[in-house]
């Protein structure tokens, strides 16, 4: 199921298929790409930004930039 | 010759730092707000050559006044020698910054830190590959235990730039 | 040759195959902590705990164990009687300069560069600020800080901010000065400057928590609440009117390390040292420049000038205006001054307020022209408009609750 980043539910993980343009460069060195795994590791409550897996290594991000951001969840 | 020590953001850089320079350090803004630089020297065989200590960078390609400093220094630096060191339980992303430098024509010497760390979580990397594939030096370290350190120093005088296109026809094909 | 983002990727992850091989990985205790750490239902409780503790340690280690229960008998008991006698010789009006009010049994009383401002500098600010950055040192280097961003986004993200500037907010209740800078990681111009000038209007610095500590410890907390609300109340009305982008968090959360006692001492010392050649010449700077001013009779004649602003609008005693004068030199040496004043609670209370909002010390001016006199100016007309509005609004609150 294809849905944005920002909707992923805690524990759940999936691939990235899209970035949007501007966000790209920003996010390509911290590892998340179009094609990789990621993992939802924590949702911060009042839309607060969410934490997620990817290579080990945990990623903070806005509410407004993961919403930029779809992937396709497993199962 | 003058040494830019540039590296993703916590990936045990300063201490990297201050192991290479011992207390060498003659200039320092307010360290460890991780936007300014500090500046130091160090010993390569016999001769103390300025060293300095880049703020930790995802990207060339600023996202903020953090990152645009490093950008910048590099930049200001053409005719530096730069040691990026990768935390190596996250290779790939360390990988990325280095690869921007070395597209940039930098010489540039690898030292995958935090080593101990990497082999805790069972993550093996074959060194002398990745050194086959690069083409430039790459050395295993412990920054905090100081293992490595005196191989890194040896070979930061060897390493020159390199194509980026041969690194692509080692590594298996294209880009 | 250079490559593009997707180009590069590709490349890492063909030498990544032929390179790395990722093994079984087994989750350790330090895992399980970062992630309670980090889940608001069981971090953000830790999070209150921590800056609670953070809090209470510095009291105590600075406030209680060194100051009372060591600078202030050694400088009372002893360094100021016997400055007292060695310098009776002077002309009178060197030894007020130098020693202060020959009457004074303490030396937050006398108010000489050599009695009181050797005192503050030493006794009273030296093991705030120790402790104070031995603790954060602590905390960088063990990895909580991103932690606690992630925590305090939601609430920072109201103000046109997001949680990484926790970082530099911690750091400005060291210094302000290296503060400024550090507000170099906050992505746009529009993020900086709020994060500067609110930080600069409503954050006071270890110096002068430490001296609050020693001088108001009943009221202190009734001070920092009023200096948070103003914190955030200011930083909503710059965000709503300034033009600019606000970007969202975008941060790395790195797993928890043991700190290196190196490193952590290594920090300390460069911190402390900065702080001091800024501290130690503008504490004596400060004291013999009011001291001068009150013999030539200026404080007196600003006194009685301002005497309608001050206590019409503010509600403070006249007197107030030599701190004032100090306070653009060193905040902690204005709350000092102030305890030596006679007045009520609640004029103490909007005093100290008045002082931690009321400019910037230079030192910090110094570092906010570095960033950019623009930054600068609209700081500096933010400021008068918050000091006169805030501290207007609170006297009114005060008539209104009856206290004033």
């Amino acid at each position: 199921m294809r849905k944005k980043l920002s909707e992923m539910l805690y524990g759940e993980e999936g691939m990235v298929t899209s970035i949007e343009d501007e966000l790209k460069n920003k996010v390509a060195g911290m590892g998340i790409r179009v094609g990789k795994k990621l993992k939802m590791f924590t949702r911060q409550p009042i839309k607060g930004p969410v934490v997620v897996e990817v290579d080990g290594a945990n990623t903070s991000l806005g509410l407004g930039i993961a919403d930029k951001i779809m992937v396709e969840v497993e199962k | 010759m003058k040494i830019l020590l540039m590296g993703n953001p916590n990936v045990g850089k300063s201490v990297f730092f201050n192991r290479l320079t011992g207390a060498n350090v003659i200039e320092s803004n307010y360290p460890g707000t991780t936007v300014d630089y500090t500046k130091g020297y160090m010993r390569i065989e016999g001769e103390d050559v300025e060293i300095i200590d880049v703020p930790g960078a995802f990207s060339l390609e600023p996202k903020d006044k953090a990152e645009e400093v490093a950008a910048k220094m590099l930049r200001e630096n053409r005719d530096a020698t730069v040691v990026c060191v990768i935390d190596a339980s996250k290779v790939e992303r360390g990988l990325y910054l280095a690869l921007e430098i070395m597209e940039e024509g930098y010489p540039l010497v690898i030292a995958l830190n935090m080593w101990d760390v990497a082999e805790d979580k069972n993550i093996q990397i074959d060194v002398a590959r990745l050194k086959e594939i690069l083409g430039v030096p790459v050395v295993h370290t412990v920054a905090i235990s100081g293992e490595g350190f005196r191989e890194l120093v040896s070979k930061i005088k060897e390493t020159v730039p390199v194509e980026m296109d041969k690194i692509i026809k080692r590594a298996g094909g294209e880009a | 040759m250079k490559l593009n983002v997707d180009e590069r990727w590709n490349l890492i992850e063909k030498i990544s195959k032929k390179t790395v091989t990722f093994g079984k990985y087994q989750h350790t205790l330090k895992d399980a902590v970062g992630e309670l750490t980090v889940k608001p239902l069981t971090g953000i409780p830790i999070a209150v705990a921590i800056l609670y503790g953070f809090w209470s340690i510095f009291g105590s280690f600075a406030g209680t164990l060194c100051t009372d229960g060591f600078f202030v008998k050694i400088f009372d008991g002893h360094f100021l009687p016997f400055m007292q006698k060695v310098f009776t010789g002077l002309p009178k009006w060197l030894y007020y300069i130098f020693v202060g009010d020959p009457l004074a049994d303490n030396c937050f009383e006398a108010f000489g560069v050599l009695t009181s401002g050797l005192f503050l500098a030493i006794g009273v600010v030296l093991p705030a600020i120790f402790i104070f950055y031995l603790m954060l040192a602590l905390l960088e280097d063990i990895g909580y800080m991103p932690r606690l961003a992630v925590l305090i986004d939601t609430v920072l993200h109201k103000i046109g901010l997001h949680g990484y500037a926790i970082v530099p907010t911690i750091l400005g209740l060291g210094c302000n000065v290296p503060a400024v800078t550090a507000t170099r990681i906050l992505e746009t111009r529009k993020q900086r400057f709020i994060a500067m000038t609110i930080m600069a209007i409503f954050i006071p610095c270890g110096a002068q928590l430490g001296i609050m500590e020693e001088v108001i410890p009943d009221t202190i907390g009734l001070v920092l609440l009023y200096l948070i609300t103003g914190y955030f109340i200011f930083g909503f009305i710059l965000n709503k009117m300034l033009p600019g982008r606000s970007p969202e968090i975008l941060i790395d959360v790195p797993p928890y390390q043991m700190p290196t006692r190196r490193n952590v001492v290594r920090k300390l010392r460069m911190r402390i040292t900065s702080f001091f050649k800024v501290a130690i010449p503008f504490v004596l700077l400060g004291c013999a420049l009011v001291n001068v001013l009150y013999l030539a009779g200026v404080i007196e004649w600003l006194g009685n000038v301002l005497a309608p602003v001050f206590i019409g609008w503010f509600g403070v005693p006249k007197e107030t205006v030599g701190p004032l004068i100090a306070a653009f030199l060193r905040k902690d040496l204005a709350v000092a001054q102030l305890s030596a004043i006679e007045m009520t609670k609640y004029q103490m209370i909007m005093a100290v307020v008045l002082v931690s909002i009321y400019f910037p010390c230079v030192a910090t001016f110094a570092m906010m022209l570095r960033e950019g006199w623009r930054e600068l100016l609209g700081a500096l007309a933010t400021l008068v408009v918050t000091v006169f509005l805030y501290g207007g609004l609170m006297h009114l609150i005060g008539i209104v609750l009856g206290v004033a």
